[in-house]
């Protein structure tokens, strides 16, 4: 035995850290993660961080351009809408409402849609056949359909358009996840694991769960997606958030008679959810490539 | 009189901990017209070897040798096309799990027809040709009857119209040979070609390539892992370990006079009827494991678990070449 | 294959019924919430037979609005959102598949960090805005394509099938091709606005479907036998590659619907997003049920019929029909 390790052996890192490791050095999805914890923090602390309040109007600065045009003001960076209302500022509470209802109902779906998949994924018969067909009607109605029909009921308001679209990205994801249990459970270490006397709850936690990282982080990424773009859409229905809450969508709806005086009011709330959604998007894409790196 | 002329093959693959000599110095002499069986256990990079005499590389390969001669044409020299032609027509490969090497939305038929040579004019002709002159010219159906029946399908009607998944292993490989000699190549490199079937199906397999052999003397390239089985039908034999080969030689010269302590350890794991006298006794294996890839050791590979490594065995042993006899190793010495 | 139609039917039966039953709930919901018609104190199993005979008979009510047949009405507007999403399929189809077959065989290449770029930028478009993005453009660029409405109100097309492509076509000897060509440029921005998203979608399952492919025994076995890339391409990764890609698109027909939806509301369009969400904002919620019934009757429909093709064309799938669940 060498007792001065003379080898230059790499530690052999547990999967996580390698996968972390491997993420970092993508540069592209480390901006993404950064300026996806900027977008986070604004949406947690938007009313500290506005330089205006967003309700605040000022008449003698109305419709005013951004201030890279001549007219505009840095004292408005992003100009004014038509009551004189910095745009900047109500882009940050819009963020706040669309980031962070989507963030909430990604949380809620994730975790119950996880949870009903792995049930119905884990067990067999009628139970499973049941939620089965009733997923399969469920997924059969469009989301934007499901989510008029709950508004209908409740009432437009900016809670129930949550509600309503957390209810109807429900089935998808409880298919998704259904989906990518089913194919890990097809595998050999399950059959293992099983001959080892795993009850199902351990088997889930210890087999499964760890090994489905990569679908799991597509379709949470699909899933916010969607859930940005929904919130977005009802609110520029009108289903969805009313004013005063500055709801990106619904700031869009209400800047529509405007397009021609300021096409800048349409423009950068659109802009905002485009970008937010694309960040996100990239950031999931770097860990699902480290993850499958990482895995290899 | 060699077919083919491998001389100090080194393979570099770049993997995430950094480029790795995966086959190092490999040297191997196929003569025309012989089976010559590579032996080396799983992962010792006996496809490899394959695969970069074939040119099906992957770009993240370097592939460097002193010496890659296919009876007179330098196969490194050659552009994709041409290499792609020697492909079709002088070497042909078999793989190890034949129904997943078959096209699964083609019927057998499609894809025997797309390697067999283009028909020529008195076969497009047939119809009106049969009429005319007395000369009978086969017809494509013909052809593709006969290439089954040489391989051992008796139902090639049924075997033709079915797709890859309704076939048996067995079949499938012998289907996948048949597209393999259509053309008459003079090499065909098979690789574990019988590792995925039950044992009556492997001697099935065996004798047909024994056979086929025989009849067209085509050489033929069997990678294998298995010692006993391959060892029975080899001319000639390479062993390899853990990307270097160290041992190469006749049946005569490796089962007789066996130098390397590799070869002389898979002698002794061949289980025969005459030594086995204890009941429950242990059977033979040599002491280690297979180094993993990120730590491959340096000089001769088998140094840690080699039974005779001294300390100049971390230097990579010179090739000593006996009367057509070759090994790499510092301590040499016969069986006894 | 008997059995195995049967099988489906049978699951698409338990499905439909699951969809009655709902639209059913949805129907009295409505009655009770806004006391459009009184009530009448039933067995509401009653009740749901009466409404399932009522739906057998092609009656889904009417409008509480101006006492029309909603399923007439319901199934015209649908027509138009079917050509909608049709056209949008047939152009994304054209220009996504070629590129992801590009990108799935030029891999890790900056061609296909190209089209990657180009599919992410398409899932990330918020339908809505880039609709009323493109509402703006005939401000910018003059009048070249309509923005509103199906057709040009000039035309009186008769509703033959509902499909207006298809009726213009009916209409000839008055109006020459010019109804027709109305139609289709009316067509057009929106099918575009469409097809951001549907490209950015088939773009990614034919890439990802074509590197599995690529990546698979037999095409090494092709290698070896010394094909060109160009016809291993074309003759054996093509016919393999493809066919998944189509159950793949049937699971997304709900959000494609949704997106078609949203696009009507915008552009103003005969479709049955618009007139849902008109009788909504109306008052006339009868439509609702009704128009859930058509969207998702010919959801279900569409799905068999997927399946029944998927059979047909793929020949493993033949061999799992009598190993199903």
């Amino acid at each position: 035995m060498l007792i001065n390790n003379g080898f230059n052996e790499d530690k052999i890192q547990s999967p996580l850290r390698y996968i972390w490791s491997i993420f970092k050095s993508k540069s592209i999805a480390v901006v993404a993660m950064w300026v996806i914890v900027f977008l986070v923090l604004v949406s947690l602390f938007a009313s500290w961080l506005v330089p205006h309040s967003p309700l605040l109007q000022d008449p003698n600065k109305m419709l005013l351009p951004p201030y890279w045009v001549d007219g505009g003001s840095i004292d408005h960076v992003l100009g004014t809408d038509d009551l004189g209302r910095d745009t900047l500022s109500r882009l940050f509470h819009g963020i706040q409402y669309t980031l962070g209802g989507a963030l909430l109902i990604t949380l809620f779906v994730s975790i119950i849609g996880m949870t009903i998949g792995a049930g119905a994924a884990l067990t067999k018969g009628l139970k499973a056949s049941v939620l089965h067909h009733l997923l399969d009607a469920l997924l059969a109605i469009p989301s934007l359909l499901s989510a008029l029909i709950l508004i209908t009921f409740f009432g437009p308001s900016y809670i129930n358009c949550l509600f309503a679209i957390a209810l109807s990205l429900l089935p998808q994801f409880i298919r998704a996840s259904y989906l990518a249990i089913e194919q890990e459970l097809n595998k050999q270490y399950i059959v293992a694991l099983q001959l080892d006397g795993a009850a199902k709850t351990r088997l889930f936690k210890y087999g499964i769960l760890p090994n489905i990282l990569e679908p799991t982080i597509t379709i949470l990424n699909r899933l916010f997606t969607m859930a940005i773009i929904e919130i977005a859409t009802l609110g520029f229905l009108g289903f969805g958030a009313q004013l005063p809450q500055t709801e990106l969508g619904s700031l869009i709806a209400n800047n529509m008679e405007l397009i021609y005086l300021s096409p800048w009011l349409v423009a950068f709330p659109g802009l905002a959810i485009f970008i937010t959604i694309i960040i996100v998007n990239v950031f999931a894409e770097g860990l699902r490539h480290a993850v499958i790196e990482g895995e290899e | 009189m060699a077919l083919l002329d491998i001389r100090n093959l080194s393979i570099d693959i770049e993997t995430a901990q950094g480029k790795i000599r995966v086959i190092d110095k490999a040297t191997l002499n196929i003569v025309d017209g012989s089976i010559h069986g590579l032996i080396g256990e799983s992962g010792s990079g006996k496809t490899l070897i394959a695969k970069a005499i074939l040119g099906l590389h992957s770009s993240n390969w370097t592939v460097t040798a002193d010496r890659m001669f296919l009876d007179k044409t330098d196969l490194t020299k050659l552009s994709q096309k041409e290499r792609r032609e020697i492909l079709g027509t002088e070497i042909s490969v078999i793989f190890q799990e034949p129904s997943s090497y078959l096209d699964p939305s083609q019927k057998i038929r499609t894809q025997i027809e797309s390697v067999l040579p283009k028909k020529t004019w008195e076969q497009r002709f047939r119809p009106i040709l049969s009429k005319i002159k007395r000369v009978t010219v086969p017809s494509r159906r013909l052809q593709i009857k006969e290439l089954l029946h040489k391989v051992g399908i008796q139902n090639d009607v049924a075997v033709l119209k079915s797709f890859p998944h309704q076939l048996s292993e067995g079949v499938c490989q012998k289907v996948m040979i048949a597209m393999a000699i259509a053309n008459n190549p003079r090499l065909i490199i098979a690789d574990e070609p019988t590792t995925a079937m039950e044992s009556v199906t492997q001697s099935q397999i065996y004798r047909l390539l024994y056979k086929l052999n025989q009849l067209n003397n085509t050489t033929l390239l069997m990678l294998s892992n298995n010692f006993a089985n391959t060892s029975s039908i080899s001319d000639y034999m390479t062993l390899v370990y853990c990307g270097q080969t160290v041992e190469s030689g006749s049946y005569k010269q490796i089962m007789g006079s066996a130098m390397h302590p590799y070869t002389q350890a898979m002698l002794k794991t061949m289980i025969n009827n005459e030594d086995i006298n204890e009941h429950k006794a242990q059977l033979y294996t040599l002491p280690g494991n297979i180094p993993s890839s990120n730590q491959l050791p340096i000089g001769c590979r088998l140094g840690p678990r080699c039974p005779k490594a001294q300390k100049i065995c971390v230097k990579n042993p010179t090739l000593t070449i006996l009367k057509g006899h070759s090994f790499r190793c510092h301590y040499p010495s016969k069986l006894s | 294959m008997l059995s195995f139609l049967i099988r489906r039917l049978n699951l698409l039966l338990i499905t439909a019924f699951i969809l009655t039953i709902l639209a059913f709930a949805i129907d009295r919901t409505i009655l009770i919430h806004h006391q459009t018609q009184p009530i009448v104190q039933q067995d509401y199993i009653l009740q749901y037979f009466s409404y399932l005979w009522q739906i057998f008979s092609a009656d889904l009510g009417h409008s509480a609005l101006d006492q029309q047949p909603l399923l007439q009405r319901g199934l015209t507007f649908f027509a138009s959102t079917l050509e909608l999403c049709f056209v949008a399929l047939l152009f994304s189809c054209i220009i996504a598949i070629p590129l992801g077959l590009l990108a799935g065989l030029f891999r890790n290449t900056k061609l296909d960090y190209a089209i990657m770029t180009v599919a992410i930028i398409g899932l990330a478009l918020p339908v809505f805005w880039v609709g009323v993005m493109a509402v703006l453009l005939p401000s910018v660029w003059g009048d070249i394509l309509p923005v509103d409405g199906n057709m040009s109100l000039v035309y009186d097309i008769p509703v033959v099938t509902g499909f207006l492509l298809i009726d213009t076509l009916f209409v000839t000897p008055q109006y020459g091709l010019f109804a027709f060509f109305d139609r289709v440029a009316h067509l057009i921005l929106p099918a575009a606005v469409l097809s951001f998203f549907l490209i950015a979608e088939i773009v990614r399952l034919t890439r990802h479907s074509m590197t599995m492919v690529m990546r698979s025994n037999y095409i090494q076995t092709a290698y070896a036998k010394g094909f060109s890339r160009t016809k291993i391409v074309f003759k054996h990764a093509l016919n393999n590659a493809l066919p998944p890609i189509i159950p793949q698109l049937r699971l997304q027909l709900s959000t494609i619907l949704s997106f078609a939806m949203t696009i009507e509301i915008v552009f103003n369009l005969n479709g049955i997003g618009t007139w849902l969400f008109n009788s909504l904002k109306t008052g006339d919620y009868h439509a609702l049920p009704a128009g859930m019934l058509i969207i998702t009757g010919f959801i279900l429909m569409f799905s068999i019929a997927i399946e029944i093709t998927m059979v047909i064309i793929s020949p493993i799938r033949r061999g799992s029909l009598y190993a199903d669940k």
